[in-house]
Order: structure tokens, then C-alpha cells, then sequence
């Protein structure tokens, strides 16, 4: 392990206590972890979780990037980029989706400045394609300061909702599914749904699954990312 | 993938309730002075040409007296629903706090500044308005959706940290949180 990746490990301990006390260098060298895996199990054994989680691998499945046009596979950046996926939707009401969001894309900004955005990819998912468009898309990306000219986002969108909901369900376990969005002003359906975030390292094997995605530490997320990034 | 109940699922939830408070950093509503968290790292960032704001930095927290932050997007319609009770609160504590509104949209990018300047002038801001295009702050204060608000005492450290719109009443409560302590 280079220096400066241990400086960091050691800061990141200061920073977020609970998670990192136990991940710093042992853990890099993956002795104590599950096979393939970079970071030691989380504090939180999620193991029992309907979704994937530490130490599994994480499901391929495809699904086009309508700004780019091109057909993305969760299988495609094995030996060569460790990513974030998470799942979300442009018209989510109550702020949630922007929370999501603003993780990916902060360890976009911190890849950048650290120079490792090539081994880096965010795949964000949205199960409502009827709403989200290439156009809707674009536009919520620069509303969320993501960065789309880094060539390392990439928006999933499903062919259709039901492909969503398929997608879903088959690969994470999650049911989406629409609800009266009456509630809110302008909107006429709604998605409660499971705020996840996957952390796969670059053989795709899941080392993180952040279930209550929204509300956890960015710095954390950040540096379980680039631990399992420049390991 | 393995096919386990939704049961499971819930069950391991549940079970990150309290232990998760602290892995995950969430900030509790209400600090009290015995488990003060540690101070933020400042940040520096840009401000932006617009009513009671100039083109230029800042760094947040403030080293030097509290600081209220509050998180907001012009995409975002309850940041803009809130805007009267922040005014009003303004008026009552921009004297005694730094006061500042920051949003992470790409502001000089996809965003203009212009766009930012005109949502401000049409809800009435007229205090510090600033853009964390990185979301470095937005990260070192854990952010939570849009809006959220922050109050920071002078030592740098989180005494009020929420999401959603609020009251004036609830902005002053939370932001003399920051100047008692």
C-alpha cells in the first residue's frame, strides 16, 4: 500500500468513526474480509438483506444510457472500474432522490481532484423511464451538479416501467411500484421505495451496501470509495 | 441472486436503528454540549452576484462567529416555499449569525449564475448566496436532501441540523442553538 493512500485511511478513521475504526490497512490487504472483497465486513452485518451486500457479487444486467445512447452493463467494468449504483427517480417528492444523487456525485468530485475517474463509474438507475427521458435527464444532472462530460456517468434507463420494475425485483429484490402521488402538488404518481446504495469493487463484488443511502455519511461513502478504488 | 423474504430485509433495518446513528453520521436534531461532535473543516467557496451577495469567496464555517447555512436548489419548490420564514428569520438574527444559502447545482456550468441570481431576486433573498460546485461543504455537513439547514457555532460545530421546510419560529429556535453555546 502507498503512503499516501495509509494517511488517508488514518483520516478517515478520525472522520467517521464507527465505520472506518475497523477498515483501515488490514483491510486493504484483504485478509479478514470475504473472499475477493477490499474493505472488512461492515459494522452492520446486512447479510440477511433481501438486496446484495458485502461479499456478494453484484447482479449483471443491462440497460441503456439514453444521453450517451450506448447499452451499459453492470458486467462491463470488471478489471478496469470499481462503481456506485444506486436507484431514483427525477419527479421524487420528498427529497430523497436528490440526497442519493448527491453521494454519486461527490465521489465524482472527489475522483476527479484525486485523479482516479477512470477507474471510477455512477450508475444510477431510474425505474420511472416514462417521466425520464434523455432530455429530464440531462437537465436533473446539471440541477445535481453531476458531471456527464467526465464520461463516468451514466444514467440507466429501463425500456419501459414494467422492464424497471422487472429489473428491480429481479436483481435487488426491490418492488417498485406506483402510487397516487395526489399528496403532492404536480405530480401524478409516486414511488415509495428503498434508498440503496451499492459500492461494487472493480471484479464486482459488492463491498458496501448503504440501505439507508440517503442519510449516510458522505465523507464515508467517499472514503470506502476510494479505498476500494486505488487498492 | 438468493430470493430471502422481504421479512429479512425489514428485520436488518431495524437493526441498524441505533447502532447506525453513528456509523451512518446522522446529526441529531438537538447537540447537547457533552457529546459536542467535532468541529467542521472550513471550505471555501464561491459567492454569487446577486441581492444582498457580491462575486466572490467565502470560507463556511466561518472561523470566527456562528454561521447558519441553508441548502437549496431553484429546482427545488419547497426551497422556494420557505423562502419567507428565511427572509423573516434573516431580519431577526443576520445580525448575529454569518447567514448564508449555498446550492450544489453546477453553477457556471449547466447553471448559470444568472439563473441562481434571478430565483434569488424572485423570492426575496438578500444575504450571502454561494455555490458548493464540488458539494464539499454539502459533504463535510452530510446533507440530506433539499432543503436542509445548518446552525454552527463559533467553534465550528453542528448545534441544529435538519431537512424540510420550517417555520421562522423553528429557523430562530434552531440558529440560537448555534449562539448559546
Amino acid at each position: 500500500m502507498d503512503r499516501r493512500h495509509f494517511l488517508r485511511s488514518i483520516t478517515a478513521t478520525g472522520v467517521a468513526a464507527g465505520t472506518t475504526a475497523t477498515a483501515g490497512c488490514l483491510g486493504a490487504l484483504g485478509d479478514s474480509g470475504a473472499e475477493g472483497t477490499i474493505l472488512d465486513p461492515p459494522e452492520t452485518d446486512l447479510s440477511e438483506a433481501i438486496h446484495p451486500s458485502y461479499g456478494d457479487e453484484m447482479p449483471e444486467f443491462t440497460a441503456p444510457d439514453p444521453i450517451t445512447g450506448e447499452e451499459v452493463s453492470t458486467g462491463q467494468f470488471e478489471g478496469e472500474r470499481a462503481f456506485l449504483w444506486t436507484s431514483f427517480y427525477t419527479n421524487c417528492p420528498d427529497g430523497v432522490c436528490p440526497a442519493l444523487i448527491l453521494r454519486l456525485r461527490r465521489v465524482q468530485a472527489r475522483a476527479a481532484e484525486q485523479g482516479y475517474g477512470d477507474e471510477a463509474a455512477f450508475l444510477p438507475l431510474t425505474f420511472d423511464p416514462e417521466r425520464d427521458t434523455a432530455e429530464v435527464l440531462q437537465e436533473y444532472a446539471g440541477q445535481q451538479g453531476v458531471d456527464l462530460d467526465a464520461g463516468n456517468w451514466h444514467f440507466l434507463r429501463p425500456e419501459s416501467y414494467e422492464a424497471g420494475q422487472e429489473l428491480m425485483m429481479d436483481n435487488f429484490g426491490l418492488k417498485i411500484e406506483k402510487t397516487d402521488g395526489e399528496q403532492y402538488e404536480n405530480l401524478a404518481y409516486a414511488f415509495p421505495h428503498y434508498g440503496l446504495i451499492l459500492l461494487v469493487n472493480k471484479q464486482g463484488i459488492v463491498e458496501r451496501a448503504y440501505p439507508k443511502g440517503p442519510s449516510t455519511d458522505i465523507e464515508a461513502i467517499v472514503d470506502d470509495f476510494e479505498r476500494v478504488v486505488t487498492a | 441472486m438468493r430470493r430471502r423474504d422481504l421479512i429479512a430485509g425489514i428485520a436488518s433495518l431495524g437493526a441498524l436503528g441505533g447502532a447506525g446513528a453513528v456509523a451512518t453520521g446522522n446529526i441529531p436534531a438537538t447537540i447537547d454540549g457533552e457529546d459536542a461532535p467535532e468541529p467542521v473543516d472550513p471550505v471555501t467557496i464561491q459567492t454569487i452576484d446577486a441581492p444582498g451577495s457580491r462575486d466572490g469567496e467565502m470560507t463556511l464555517p466561518a472561523p470566527d462567529r456562528p454561521t447558519f447555512v441553508d441548502f437549496f436548489g431553484t429546482w427545488c419548490p419547497p426551497c422556494a416555499e420557505q423562502m419567507p420564514d428565511l427572509v423573516e428569520a434573516h431580519d431577526r438574527l443576520g445580525d448575529e449569525v454569518l447567514f448564508v444559502s449555498v446550492t450544489t447545482e453546477d453553477v457556471g456550468g449547466a447553471v448559470s449564475e444568472e439563473t441562481v441570481a434571478d430565483w434569488w431576486t424572485d423570492h426575496d433573498g438578500d444575504w450571502l448566496v454561494a455555490a458548493d460546485t464540488s458539494a464539499e461543504l454539502a459533504a463535510r455537513l452530510n446533507v440530506g436532501g433539499y432543503p436542509s439547514a445548518r446552525a454552527i457555532d463559533t467553534t465550528g460545530r453542528v448545534r441544529w441540523a435538519t431537512s424540510g421546510t420550517h417555520t421562522t419560529e423553528e429557523f430562530v429556535a434552531g440558529i440560537e442553538r448555534a449562539l448559546d453555546s
